[in-house]
């Protein structure tokens, strides 16, 4: 009996005191899809340099269950404090949630601070908001640049150069597939890889035509536009995409493939570097990212040149009203997007930075060093390559899926895009 | 109130009469409760959301039927339809029938290793949807897939992946289905076939009455409590398709799979369009009520075995 009372007594004296070194604790709730690993490494940093204050990070996958407890717990008014978000849609559908961030960011870094943000990162942090609405309501975090990725070991056991035209890809795709590789790895049955391929053809026609289509300034039908849909469909006609795209998934199947070696190409971008960074066991190829190289789309038939760097905020963050209450949630977000949390997250190679004058430091080979370089000098030149409305890139992604499938004649398609933009502007 | 309720009810002693009163019904407030909370108020909720329409500029406005009208007038709605009837009409049956023979196999003709086919053939139903997905993926994928493998000893080369082209997504979806839901209708004629009375199927037998004939006559006729209530969870089952679908195909390529699950979530959750999305919902709970209605009427509560011995009690 009197081992239990001590039991008991410790045990309340230890809750007790736990309680208290809690309450001591400022608190920060934040919510995101972002890889738990490297957040884990963030906050502590964060939580390093700033005493006293307690992150606490929840982590969804995106799609369900992201989209899902955002807009259940936006409908019971309990966001948490900071939210990850993309730019454009996703940004747009909790701006009544979230507050404007220009005053605290110009408090913390300087009122000239939105020109340290890459120029297409800064408009897609706009992009979307009302007409005169000038407030930031998501911080970039991380950049991409999207790109074609190939095995460079491969291609050397092959004997296959970097393709600088289409029939170089047409043929280095050929010699993938006769040696028993997938060729070009495209994850058709996901609208985002879609996506981004049509906006690298898109760009070799007309760069930025896409934007304009978006908002209503150009049709969809442009003569640019349709070709680059008539080349969307060449790459499944030609054998540069693998047989059966349409029901692949990029993420596990194709990425796994591709990091394996046994995919000569894959459309991805700049956070492939990442894989480098996972747990091992790494595959040879991976392992410094030793096995792979990137370049971007040689001009497909009718177009001039080659595709040119596209791409834009890979993830950002919002401070909710919730979190606008709690200073300290700034403060972490602050450092998660643009102080010594952002450091660890591209330490791990996670994405390029989105604001300028960071760079990964520790471990990173010269290999890694010199694709991040060459990634970070294109990406103040990239073109945009998001949406501002969630329905104009549903309608593209099953134009697309059409076209891709042979149900729909590339002009035809883009007209179900244009309705769909039409429908959504109230035109 | 049932015959056979209200018999007990006259019968039952008077002390436990006397309790009853209009105060009693407090004893049923806990459940009312519950049912307002989580079952009464979000349908009123979204039935409510379904008559607002959110505008550019993030307010509602009231537009009485129009979502309505507008769902039932987008040709995507009458695919997602199509789908699910094809969904229903294939999988139910295809079960039933594939679940049924293997549970008379395996109850009739095992003895030692009963154990071991039950559990195998009901394995997939226990296994995670996420990794059922990855492998049919991976085995409907042409040239590097599964199935591939296979069909290349008989020369023959699979040109394109059955969830990649839009006239045979659905299917290779339903095929997926069949194969993971089999094992739960097996189990349910398991244990209707367990629990069949030996006095006739030995009657049935001395009669002369032997295999097909056994199963056709006597077995299948005594198990059709257990078939109604497979059919009765096979619709719902039915309406309640997202997770294979989500996974695999996310309702493409260009909706061609889609069924009321995923339209309903891409609708509200990645579209953002709120009214829309309820408005769907909406649809899909006064169908799955006439369904319902339908099922009961036809078949009224008699779902059991021990529902039969009462009624003809």
């Amino acid at each position: 009996m009197k081992k239990v009372l001590v039991l008991g007594a410790t045990l309340l004296s230890a809750s007790i005191l736990s309680s208290a070194a809690l309450a001591a604790d400022k608190q920060v709730t934040v919510w995101s899809w972002f890889i738990q690993s490297t957040m884990q490494k963030s906050i502590d940093a964060f939580e390093k340099a700033h005493p006293g204050v307690k992150v606490t990070y929840t982590y969804y996958n995106y799609s369900p269950e992201y989209i899902t407890a955002l807009k259940a717990a936006a409908a019971s008014d309990s966001l948490p404090d900071v939210i990850g978000l993309q730019p454009g849609s996703l940004t747009q559908q909790y701006r009544e949630h979230l507050a404007p961030v220009n005053d605290l960011a110009a408090k913390e870094w300087g009122a000239d601070w939105a020109g340290k943000v890459f120029p297409v990162n800064r408009k897609q942090m706009l992009m979307g908001n009302p007409s005169g609405d000038t407030n930031f309501y998501i911080i970039p975090q991380e950049s991409q640049v999207l790109c074609i990725w190939y095995n460079r070991k491969t291609f050397e056991k092959l004997g296959i150069a970097v393709p600088k035209t289409y029939d170089d890809l047409k043929a280095a795709a050929k010699k993938l597939s006769d040696g028993g590789f997938l060729p070009l790895f495209q994850g058709a049955a996901d609208g985002w890889q879609n996506e981004n391929v049509f906006l690298m053809l898109a760009n070799q026609f007309a760069p930025g035509l896409t934007d304009k289509a978006q908002a209503g300034e150009a049709p969809w039908t442009s003569p640019e536009l349709v070709s680059a849909m008539k080349a969307w469909k060449g790459l499944f006609d030609d054998g540069i995409f693998q047989k059966g795209a349409l029901g692949a998934h990029a993420y596990p199947t194709g990425a796994q493939l591709f990091a394996q070696g046994k995919v000569g190409m894959m459309a991805l971008g700049s956070w492939w570097m990442q894989e480098s960074k996972f747990p091992p066991p790494l595959s040879q190829y991976v392992t410094n990212m030793d096995g792979f190289d990137f370049f971007y789309l040689p001009p497909v038939p009718g177009a001039k040149t080659a595709s040119p760097p596209v791409g834009g905020v890979d993830i950002g963050y919002g401070l909710t009203k919730n979190g606008a209450k709690n200073p300290e949630a700034w403060t972490f977000l602050a450092s998660l997007t643009n102080g010594e949390a952002l450091q660890q997250a591209l330490n791990d190679l996670n994405d390029l930075p989105a604001f300028a004058g960071h760079e990964p430091k520790g471990d990173v080979s010269d290999h890694v060093k010199d694709l991040y370089k060459r990634f970070m000098d294109d990406l103040p030149k990239a073109e945009n390559q998001r949406f501002a409305i969630p329905a104009i890139s549903e309608a593209l992604d099953n134009a697309l899926a059409a076209v891709a499938a042979g149900s729909s004649e590339p002009e035809a398609a883009l007209k179900t895009v244009q309705a769909a933009t039409d429908k959504a502007l109230g035109k | 109130m049932s015959a056979i309720s209200g018999r007990a009810f006259e019968q039952a002693p008077k002390h436990y009469r006397r309790f009853a009163g209009p105060w009693t019904y407090l004893f049923l407030l806990p459940a009312v409760a519950l049912f307002v909370v989580f079952i009464a108020y979000p349908i009123v909720w979204v039935l409510s959301e379904s008559f607002f329409s959110e505008g550019n500029d993030r307010t509602s406005t009231f537009v009485g039927l129009d979502t309505y009208l507008s769902v039932l007038a987008d040709p995507v709605f009458w695919i997602v339809v199509r789908n699910m009837l094809l969904w229903g009409l294939i999988t139910v049956p295809v079960q039933m029938i594939i679940g049924g023979t293997i549970a008379y196999f395996i109850e009739r003709h095992t003895d030692a290793w009963r154990g071991f086919f039950r559990t195998m053939f009901f394995l997939p139903v226990v296994t995670s949807v996420s990794v059922i997905s990855l492998v049919w993926v991976q085995i409907y994928a042409p040239y590097y897939g599964i199935a591939q493998q296979y069909l290349s000893y008989f020369g023959i080369e699979m040109a394109s992946s059955p969830i990649g082209d839009p006239s045979t997504a659905i299917f290779a979806l339903i095929v997926v289905n069949i194969w993971q839901w089999t094992g739960f209708s097996m189990l349910m004629y398991v244990a209707g076939i367990a629990n069949l009375p030996t006095e006739v199927l030995d009657a049935a037998r001395v009669d002369g009455a032997r295999g097909l004939r056994l199963a056709w006559s006597v077995i299948i006729p005594m198990l059709s409590p257990v078939t109604k209530s497979l059919l009765l969870l096979g619709v719902i089952g039915t309406l309640q398709t997202f997770p294979i679908v989500q996974l695999m195909t996310t309702g493409g390529p260009n909706h061609a799979s889609e069924v009321f699950g995923t339209y309903v979530f891409r609708t509200s959750f990645v579209l953002g369009d709120t009214g829309r999305g309820a408005t769907i919902s909406v649809i899909v709970l006064l169908l799955a009520l006439i369904l319902s209605v339908v099922q009961i009427v036809y078949f009224g509560a008699n779902l059991s075995p021990s529902s039969r011995k009462e009624e003809s009690a």
